[in-house]
């Protein structure tokens, strides 16, 4: 176990050593997606294979997602009439129909009230997010990074073993 | 390239074989898991599950140790399986539907003993009510001795009492009436004065025409005060004859009523042979209405394997998911499949007279989409005090509107060994042994069932214990019993499955009529003579006492007939001389 847990903190010692507003920008929008909709969903490990594959700061990603995942909770009747609303469009139909008979499309769960309305939802705010809280990075980047590291959550989350192996790695590695 | 990190994309390989690795390693519990929780949701006891095993290629499910809790009874199960074995269609999966080819149920026992309470604290469904008409009674022998008569009239009240009690009343108070008015009517001695004046008159000397038209006159008054003196008379008897006409029909209702007594006492508390038609229900009912709960009741528990929640918004269909939230909308398919479907499942079931085999077809609780309903067959041969057993039938929910159910039973040769019949005291009844054939079809259509259930008994031995110190009617049932040699039994049910009527009719019934006819009879010509003699007895008194009153009612009337053939003597005798018999002088 402890070699398993290891070996995450050494990938998150690698991948979390940009500070970029954008990149801590980017994690926050695509926590939003990961957080909002359904988490085991087919559409999330695109998201997971994007926060690694693109220099964005996981810290914020981690932190955003158990934000938006207490959002959700809240907020899921809205993206059930949402996605109802527009998989009941009649002129969508047609589509919906083409996408139903697809099996990629079909292991999305796209036909789902609440997958639907969450991911219609997520995606338009991505971009005006993204250039929100990109505005407010810049303009308090330092007070942003420092709060997210001395948020309750976040000191919660360096209490447990797995912050300890990551923090020890990346102390033994040169730091963050 | 400083938004990209390449290694990234390794850590995201690892990632998601991790996440495999995991997946792989856990799933044959997280599948035990999912179903124990399901089954025992659906059941509303508890499913436990000994293992399961997922193969991947080919792809199936090896289920062993399932064992599912009978609600009604936490410490037995009602159906345990040794082994299930899947084997899944795995294009499906990738569209979310889950269509096992085949299911094979292997070493399936019902009603195993449990270690453990199976049950889990929850709101039982409410059972099905079987009206006041339907035979769940418990086994009761109308009586068969004919009650004793002096008994009965300390309970019951007489009406001819009661109609002579009220009419002794209206006699006395008509008798004191009438006693009133007869002094205030003129009188024998009025009568009597009315002729001493008229011998005055006739003894008197007129002297000359004056004289003689001054007593002729006087007569004329006398006769016009007599006439008035009879006009009331005869107007007072007429009333009275009147009343009495009246009282003497009441009278005459009095007189009849204590046999309108016997004939009522006799409907309540007589021995019929109508009364004994319902014996086969009495034997019958408990058992055949503790067998129908018993199936409809896991009817019931089928109905989300049969169908589940959908509807329609804006146009679209949309079928709430087992699990999770929200809705999900259907399209038009290419190919349309259920979300979950069984195609056929084979079944081997170990029941201590053997091995019985069956199979279902096309299990789902989408039969609308997949436009065929679910059909099953059971069957077994030469198993232990059976010959044959076929159960077959179909359960069409494919268009949910008017859903219908139907099934068929045939049971031919089963040996029916010393099955309890009646607990009475009077008359215990035990069926030794009895070779039975059984033919039954039910069906359920938009919500009415209807069922029929043949039995045909050979071979009968009915054991009614000893009758030693029992009455006629008693050893005439038994020994009818004991004679008995073969009997068929029919049940009809109808109704909903929440209420419905078991009607049992069999020809114990008329068996038992004729053996008991002849003594029911003559116990209840008993009866009759016995309550005759004594209401007789009770109301002769008061009978006597009645009629004594209208007696005296006739003795008024004589009195005023008197007073009114005195009246007519005086009127006549005038008549017959002159203007009062009076001589006149010219």
């Amino acid at each position: 176990m402890d070699a398993m847990l290891r070996a995450i903190a050494k990938v998150l010692r690698v991948l979390n050593s940009e500070t970029d507003p954008g990149q801590m920008s980017l994690a926050f929008c695509f926590s939003m997606i990961a957080g909002l909709t359904p988490f085991l969903s087919l559409h999330n490990i695109l998201v997971l294979l994007l926060i690694l594959l693109f220099r964005v700061n996981l810290s914020t990603f981690i932190l955003g997602l158990v934000f938006f995942s207490g959002v959700a909770y809240l907020i899921d009747p809205f993206f059930h009439w949402i996605g109802l609303t527009v998989l009941t469009i009649s002129a969508l139909e047609g589509l919906w129909t083409v996408l139903y008979n697809m099996t990629l499309f079909r292991l999305a769960k796209f036909n789902n009230s609440v997958m639907m309305g969450s991911l219609l939802f997520s995606i338009a705010l991505f971009v005006p997010l993204y250039l929100i809280s990109n505005q407010i990075i810049v303009r308090y980047r330092e007070h942003v990074l420092a709060w997210v590291r001395k948020s309750r959550i976040m000191q919660a989350f360096k209490a447990t073993k797995f912050y300890r192996i990551y923090a020890t790695y990346s102390e033994v590695r040169g730091g963050a | 390239m400083k938004w990209i990190r390449w290694k990234g994309l390794i850590a995201f390989i690892v990632v998601l074989i991790s996440v495999i690795g995991a997946g792989v390693l856990f799933v044959d519990d997280a599948i035990k898991g999912i179903i124990e929780k399901t089954g025992t949701h659906l059941v509303g006891a508890r499913v436990e599950l000994g293992a399961a095993d997922l193969s991947v290629s080919p792809l199936g499910l090896l289920l062993t140790e399932l064992q599912v809790t009978n609600p009604d009874d936490p410490m037995t199960n009602a159906v345990r399986v040794d082994r299930v074995v899947l084997s899944v269609e795995g294009s499906n999966l990738l569209f979310r539907k889950v269509v096992v080819k085949e299911m094979t149920l292997s070493g399936v026992r019902l009603n195993t003993p449990r270690k453990t309470s199976g049950a889990i604290s929850r709101q039982r469904a409410v059972k099905p009510v079987v009206s006041k008409k339907a035979a769940g009674e418990k086994f009761k022998l109308p009586s068969l001795e004919a009650p004793n008569a002096k008994e009965i009239l300390q309970t019951e009240k007489l009406q001819s009492l009661e109609l002579i009690a009220s009419l002794r009343a209206n006699l006395q108070l008509e008798k004191q009436q009438w006693q009133t008015r007869l002094a205030e009517l003129p009188d024998k001695t009025r009568l009597a004065e009315y002729r001493k004046r008229l011998e005055n008159l006739k003894s008197g000397k007129q002297r000359g025409l004056e004289g003689v038209i001054g007593s002729a006159g006087e007569i004329i008054a006398i006769q016009k005060e007599v006439r008035g003196d009879l006009d009331r008379i005869r107007s007072a008897r007429q009333e009275l004859e009147k009343n009495a006409a009246t009282l003497r029909k009441q009278m005459d209702e009095a007189t009849r009523a204590p046999q309108e007594d016997v004939r009522r006492l006799m409907d309540k508390y007589s021995l019929s042979t109508e009364g004994l038609i319902n014996v086969s229900r009495l034997i019958f009912g408990e058992k055949v209405s503790r067998w129908a709960d018993t199936a409809l009741s896991w009817y019931e528990k089928l109905g989300p394997v049969l169908e589940r929640a959908k509807e329609r918004k804006q146009g679209a269909e949309v079928v709430k998911p087992l699990r999770g939230q929200g809705v999900n909308v259907r399209f038009k398919e290419h190919e349309p499949l259920p979300d979950f479907l069984i195609r056929i499942a084979k079944v081997s079931l170990e029941v201590p007279a053997g091995s019985i085999g069956g199979w279902i077809r096309n299990i789902t609780p989408d039969q609308d989409v997949l436009g065929v309903p679910l059909t099953y067959e059971f069957s077994g041969d030469n198993l232990e005090g059976l010959r044959s057993l076929k159960i077959d039938g179909a359960l069409d929910h494919v268009d949910p509107s008017s859903a219908k159910d139907t099934a068929n039973l045939q049971i031919q040769g089963f040996q029916v060994t010393d099955m309890n019949l009646s607990d009475s005291a009077e008359l215990p009844m035990v069926l030794k042994k009895a070779m039975t054939d059984l033919k039954g079809r039910a069906s359920l259509s938009s919500g009415t069932l209807k069922a029929n259930l043949l039995a045909r008994l050979q071979s009968v031995d009915i054991a009614t214990g000893s009758q030693d110190e029992a009455g006629s009617l008693v050893k005439g049932m038994a020994s009818a019993l004991s004679d008995i040699k073969r009997f068929d039994v029919e049940a009809n049910v109808s109704g909903t499955l929440k209420v419905y009527d078991l009607k049992l009719t069999s020809d114990l019934d008329s068996v038992l009529k004729d053996a008991v006819g002849k003594q029911v009879k003559a116990q209840a010509a008993r009866l009759e003579k016995d309550l005759q003699s004594a209401i007789s007895e009770k109301v002769s008194e008061p009978m006597a006492d009645m009629k004594a009153k209208l007696g005296e009612l006739s003795a008024i009337s004589s009195e005023l007939t008197d007073r009114l053939n005195i009246g007519n003597d005086l009127l006549k005798g005038t008549k017959k001389s002159g203007p009062s018999g009076l001589k006149l002088p010219f």
